[in-house]
């Protein structure tokens, strides 16, 4: 799952966007899942693969998501940055959105809704046997 | 007025309605061919009755890329959860997906904004995607939160508004909800509705039996009653109060005898039974019934007569096993496709998933004899709710089967009261055009076995009764009628001549091999 993560934000890198490429590829999943399960739902997935993700990442306490699904705190944490933290927190956080995904509805429809997202990216070789979180 | 003429000459052109297929089994044949297409439709009924399940199948069944669904939730059973529980169905093809299918949430909708705003993210999913099914779950808190916020007239106004725009863009629509009977009368919803999907689910002692209503469907001959209805691995399964009459195909126009293995027997019978007839053999436990329905199978097969044995309590090696000590080959046959042993008993089967096994049985092997063994071990396979159908069921599946020219041999456990000669418990005589009775008489000290044909609808028949033994060859009659007894129907008779000379007692009969292993 972590490779998962790790293909995703290395796609929005690549877009050399200003905003930390995690937090677009969380904001670019928030669309097409708040369609799907409404934006609760969507609020309370990120939530707790927040929570899953700060157990390993303890700077990631600094985020919060927002009722309407959006991961808030990143930006005022890229002002102090934690060493390395930023990267990983991103990946291990990523991951575990993934992977409640894949344990809710599947890796097929996981891979489906990532897909729409990200069209183009080749994901035929993704493997879910690692665990959400790893 | 040549236009008014040519008008005239024409053939009167009904519109033709596409019939969509509901991807369940059964129901397209208790709809009267499908779901007409454009129609507005509502699946109501209580929770856990199969109403999701029955919208994903029939949006399954239909959606493509070219003709996508739209599968909007509000307020229901969360998105993810049911596509977590609803991919565990087969019907279930992930490739639709995304494409195909998609899964739109109005709950935010419904519980921060009007109807209005309800209605315009509708209309705005509908024209970009233009779907050919659209399907709203759970409507029923569409219209609470209507009802709540806006009245009843509103709420009539934003149905109006709904079914009008969803069939104007050329949309089937499925509304999902629970509603009970009561909400049924007078709700605007099924005033408008064309088709009207009602499931239920009551509980008979341990097991529970689900139903299927079709309380309208406009345009079309839907089959009205209640209708059982399955919930497995396949999703949902309809099976029809008149499941089985569809079928009838007619039987041959000239009849023959067919041999019951036994020519003793065939001579009782005026040669044998006729083929497409339903005959029943009535007797005690112990009195060969079983040897007798295999005997019958058996000689189906020496005259390539492909037969079903449908058997709720022996098991299937038994029944070979036994066949086997007769000199009886079922094995080969089985292995040939020409014989199918269907052994059915789990104790929650309604009645008509036992007439559809033994259909499709009959259907695939082509059958021409079919044994039901024993009709008092099927209706105990059944779960009690279903056992107050079992007569009428049983009748439509016998007489569908017999019009298709069938011959069905069904054996039934009676008691012997020694005081009466019943045929069955179950009053089921009338739906059988023969009978042939077996029983227990006492007869110079021994218990020895007597059978009489009592009726044979297509002819006649001979009107004695015949001692019979079951030997390694099975039933074999063994005396012409006796003449020296009077009262052997009541099982102990009186001797009507001298008594003879006793011989010493003869050894028993030779058993049936596998028996005298055991």
């Amino acid at each position: 799952m972590r490779e998962f993560a790790e293909r995703l934000i290395a796609q929005e890198m690549a877009q050399k966007s200003p905003e930390p490429a995690a937090l677009v590829v969380c904001e670019r999943l928030r669309a097409p899942l708040a369609t799907l399960m409404g934006t609760v739902g969507f609020a309370a997935l990120l939530s707790r693969a927040l929570s899953l993700a700060t157990t390993e990442i303890p700077g990631l306490r600094a985020l919060h998501v927002d009722a309407d699904g959006a991961l808030q705190g990143w930006t005022e944490r890229k002002a102090r940055p934690l060493p390395d933290e930023s990267f990983e927190g991103g990946v291990t956080l990523l991951a575990h959105l993934l992977g409640l995904l894949a344990t809710f509805i599947g890796e097929n429809l996981t891979l489906r809704l990532v897909q729409e997202v990200w069209p183009k990216l080749a994901l035929d070789d993704v493997d879910f046997s690692e665990g959400s979180g790893k | 007025m040549k236009t008014q003429k040519s008008l005239e000459k024409r053939k009167p052109a009904r519109v033709a309605i596409r019939k969509l297929p509901t991807g369940v089994r059964g129901l397209d044949d208790i709809l009267g061919g499908g779901i007409p297409e454009y129609s507005f439709n509502v699946i109501a009924g209580m929770p856990g009755s199969g109403k999701t399940t029955l919208a994903h199948q029939i949006m399954f069944a239909n959606a493509t890329a070219k003709s996508p669904a739209l599968y909007f939730t509000v307020l229901g059973e969360p998105a993810m959860k049911m596509l977590r529980y609803q991919q565990q169905f087969s019907f279930f093809d992930q490739a639709k997906v995304g494409k195909a299918i998609r899964f739109i949430n109005l709950s935010d909708r419904v519980l921060e904004e009007d109807l209005d705003a309800v209605l315009a993210e509708i209309v705005s999913q509908v024209t970009a995607s233009q779907p050919g099914i659209v399907v709203v779950d759970s409507f029923r808190t569409v219209m609470r939160k209507a009802m709540a916020s806006a009245g009843e007239m509103a709420m009539q106004d934003f149905i109006q508004r709904l079914t009008q725009f969803l069939t104007s863009w050329q949309a089937t629509t499925f509304l999902v909800g629970e509603f009970s009977e009561e909400e049924s009368r007078g709700n605007p919803l099924f005033t408008v509705a064309d088709g009207l999907f009602w499931l239920s689910q009551k509980i008979e002692r341990n097991s529970v039996v689900r139903k299927l209503q079709i309380l309208k469907v406009r345009g079309q001959d839907s089959v009205p009653g209640l209708h059982t209805v399955r919930i497995s691995d396949s999703g949902l399964q309809a099976f029809s109060r008149t499941l089985g009459f569809g079928h009838r195909q007619d039987g041959p126009r000239r009849r023959h005898r067919l041999s019951m293995g036994i020519p003793e027997l065939d001579e009782m019978m005026g040669g044998g039974v006729l083929e497409g007839d339903s005959l029943l053999i009535a007797g005690p436990s112990g009195t060969g019934k079983s040897a007798l329905a295999t005997q019958f199978i058996a000689a189906g097969l020496r005259k390539g007569e492909p037969g079903i044995m449908a058997i709720f309590e022996e098991r299937p090696r038994g029944y070979t096993d036994r066949a086997d000590s007769f000199g009886l080959n079922l094995k080969t046959p089985q292995d040939k496709g020409k014989l199918e042993i269907v052994y059915l008993r789990p104790l929650d089967l309604s009645v008509d998933e036992v007439m559809q096994e033994i259909l499709d049985a009959v259907e695939r092997v082509g059958a021409k004899r079919l044994v039901i063994d024993s009709l008092v071990s099927l209706e105990m396979a059944l779960a009690p709710g279903f056992r107050e159908d079992f007569r009428e069921s049983l009748y439509r599946m016998i007489v569908a089967l017999t019009g298709a020219g069938v011959t069905i041999l069904s054996t039934v456990e009676v008691e012997d009261t020694f005081t009466q000669f019943s045929f069955s418990h179950y009053t089921i005589s009338f739906l059988t055009d023969d009978i042939i009775r077996l029983r227990y008489v006492e007869i110079d000290g021994q218990l020895r076995k007597v059978m009489v044909v009592i009726k044979m609808r297509g002819g006649n028949h001979s009107k004695d009764i015949r001692e019979y033994v079951i030997t390694d060859k099975g039933v074999v009659v063994i005396r012409p009628r006796s003449t020296e007894y009077d009262g052997l129907t009541t099982g102990i008779p009186t001797r009507a001549g001298p008594r003879p000379p006793q011989k010493p007692e003869a050894p028993p009969e030779p058993k049936a091999k596998a028996k005298a292993k055991g």
